[in-house]
């Protein structure tokens, strides 16, 4: 009771903090605290269906490239959260013909299958601006200004810990860690794993597209290379180095890369790309279970 | 369709796919054998290409006499990444994760070995010319490079394929590959046979780095698309089928010749990827698989 006490007082500053941190903070650590919060969005967002089935997702990418071109599609005709909407409904969209082709597939051929699929996508977007369109890409007109942003990028955040945590008490939950812990014997109890595993990658694949689509009119310029194998790997690591198994987990692993990536990212590029090769693999090799299970450990 | 076209279709598909059958080889090697799916493998092709490069450029040495240095370099390399990485996965025995667990070492490695190399050689293009010469055949013209990459490559391909059939060595390894816990009774050395097969999955792809230096010119980034080919091919030909992929090889080189004469040259990205992915749904273990 005192545990549950604590973690909810803890929770409450956190909230306070979050929600005045955009006034006493300068436009340059807003702005850093913008990509953290949304790095962890992805993070849980992507743990929400791979953390409990271990289906390696490498299409992070697609999802949030996705989003972030319906926002920018969208953003001059509709009034501002609806782009947002609109990028997660395309996400979500992709994520369900996706599931349907590929949720068949085990093991590595799923991790190849979405990692390809990011690539086709981008490549099929410069193809088309290219040879159809004529140009490159997008411009986005009077973008939301940045207060803005900042709570719609923590309502994200905060609405993908809250269906993550949900998720993880309700039936549907239970059914996905059942999925990655044994997928046959899943099937013989009765779970219908074909709808279970389409469902939960079409929901995480909400919470990318409007991540994608709330950071889009950060660039005033959208280009097909937001389709980024960067972001399906770093999300991918943030979540592994956190926990992809455990709810803080991820948000965990987002924050502690998030802050090292942003602040390493504009000085050391590929400096901090071979440091973070380095960190997923001795995680691999250390820590399968993540930062979080270090923590359960000591309280063990 | 006039036959110099014919010509230029298939010559520049095979010479293509020759290619490729070397990098794919590579990499059944590793999958095939020890479930390993090293996303790192085209990155060892650029290594090879640099190393062959900076040879060729600094001390003069022909691009062809180069493969006696990054071919076992790279071999070498390769029993040590395996040894400090993924043996210890490996030796974990944990099935289920083993190949997602070996997957992510990969791609660790991948963004140590691509942004590593941009540290050291920048994002610039770099080349060289060698062997430029034009050569006459069936009323087309092809650079006389990419002839002898392409027949080296396929040379080299076809002896790997034949020391399989007929050594020793070779016996365990396709004893390995059709039953590994049989193989593992009469006596063979899994661990140390599990290394030199990493090793020379990885001599493979550097060789054809070094081959490929003399085609194109070179960027950090350039690992990854054949990364992709190579599993395309692997799936094309079935996991563990070495004729398969050789086969598998030459029919995407042509295909994708092909497409680029149907279409425009940005379509043969487009073109691998929408193979791949259609593969992978309807034929999951391979056109040629079991």
């Amino acid at each position: 009771m005192a545990a549950r006490l604590a973690s909810a007082v803890a929770l409450a500053a956190l909230a306070a903090v979050l929600l005045a941190a955009p006034a006493a903070l300068s436009s340059y650590h807003r702005a850093l605290a913008l990509a953290i919060l949304a790095d962890i969005a992805l993070a849980v967002g992507w743990a929400m269906f791979s953390g409990p089935t271990r289906y390696l997702s490498l299409a992070t990418g697609a999802f949030f490239g996705v989003g972030a071109y319906a926002s920018a599609l969208t953003i001059a005709r509709a009034p501002w959260p609806l782009p947002v909407l609109a990028g997660a409904g395309t996400a979500a969209a992709l994520a369900l013909l996706v599931g349907l082709l590929a949720l068949r597939l085990r093991g590595p051929y799923f991790a190849v299958f979405t990692f390809g699929l990011a690539e086709l996508v981008k490549h099929s977007l410069i193809w088309y601006e290219t040879s159809v369109t004529g140009t490159v890409g997008r411009l986005i007109l009077a973008p939301p200004g940045p207060l803005v942003l900042y709570y719609t990028v923590l309502l994200t955040a905060v609405a993908a810990v809250a269906t993550a945590a949900g998720l993880r008490r309700s039936r549907w939950g239970l059914a996905l860690v059942g999925i990655g812990a044994d997928e046959e014997r899943a099937e013989t109890l009765g779970i219908d794993t074909v709808r279970v595993k389409i469902g939960a990658f079409a929901l995480s694949a909400c919470f990318l597209g409007a991540v994608g689509a709330a950071m889009a009119p950060r660039w005033t310029y959208l280009d097909p290379q937001v389709f980024s194998p960067l972001v399906s790997f770093q999300t991918v690591i943030m979540a592994l180095v956190g926990g992809a198994a455990s709810l803080w987990g991820p948000v965990l692993g987002a924050a502690f890369l998030g802050l090292a990536g942003e602040i390493l990212l504009v000085k050391f590029r590929y400096l901090y790309q071979v440091g973070l090769g380095l960190t997923l693999m001795l995680v691999v090799l250390l820590l399968p279970q993540g930062l979080a299970a270090l923590g359960r450990r000591r309280r063990a | 369709m006039t036959g110099a076209l014919l010509a230029d279709i298939v010559i520049g598909g095979l010479t293509t796919g020759g290619i490729y059958a070397l990098v794919a080889l590579g990499l059944n090697l590793q999958y095939g054998l020890m479930r390993v799916l090293n996303v790192a493998h085209g990155e060892f092709l650029m290594l090879g290409a640099y190393l062959t490069f900076s040879l060729h450029t600094g001390w003069g040495v022909p691009p062809l006499l180069t493969l006696l240095v990054t071919t076992p370099a790279a071999f070498a390399a390769g029993v040590a990444l395996h040894r400090l990485l993924y043996a210890r996965v490996l030796a974990a025995g944990d099935t289920g994760g083993l190949e997602a667990r070996s997957l992510l070492l990969s791609f660790g490695l991948l963004f140590v070995l691509q942004n590593g190399a941009l540290l050291i050689w920048s994002a610039d293009l770099k080349g060289y010319s060698y062997l430029a010469t034009p050569v006459r055949l069936f009323g087309t013209v092809f650079p006389a490079n990419r002839m002898v990459a392409a027949g080296v490559a396929l040379a080299l391909s076809l002896a790997f394929y034949a020391y399989l059939r007929r050594s020793l060595a070779g016996k365990a390894v396709r004893a390995l590959m059709q039953e590994p816990d049989g193989a593992r009774l009469v006596g063979i050395d899994v661990t140390r046979l599990h290394a030199r097969c990493f090793g020379a999955g990885v001599a493979m792809s550097a060789a054809t780095g070094s081959l490929v230096s003399m085609l194109f010119e070179l960027t950090p980034f350039m690992g990854l698309p054949y990364t992709v080919t190579a599993l395309v091919v692997v799936i094309l030909g079935g996991l563990g089928n070495v004729l398969g992929s050789l086969a598998g090889a030459l029919l995407l080189g042509l295909v994708e010749t092909a497409a680029v004469y149907a279409a425009a040259s940005d379509i043969r990205v487009i073109a691998s990827y929408a193979v791949l992915s259609l593969i992978l749904i309807l034929r999951p273990s391979g056109l040629f698989g079991r």
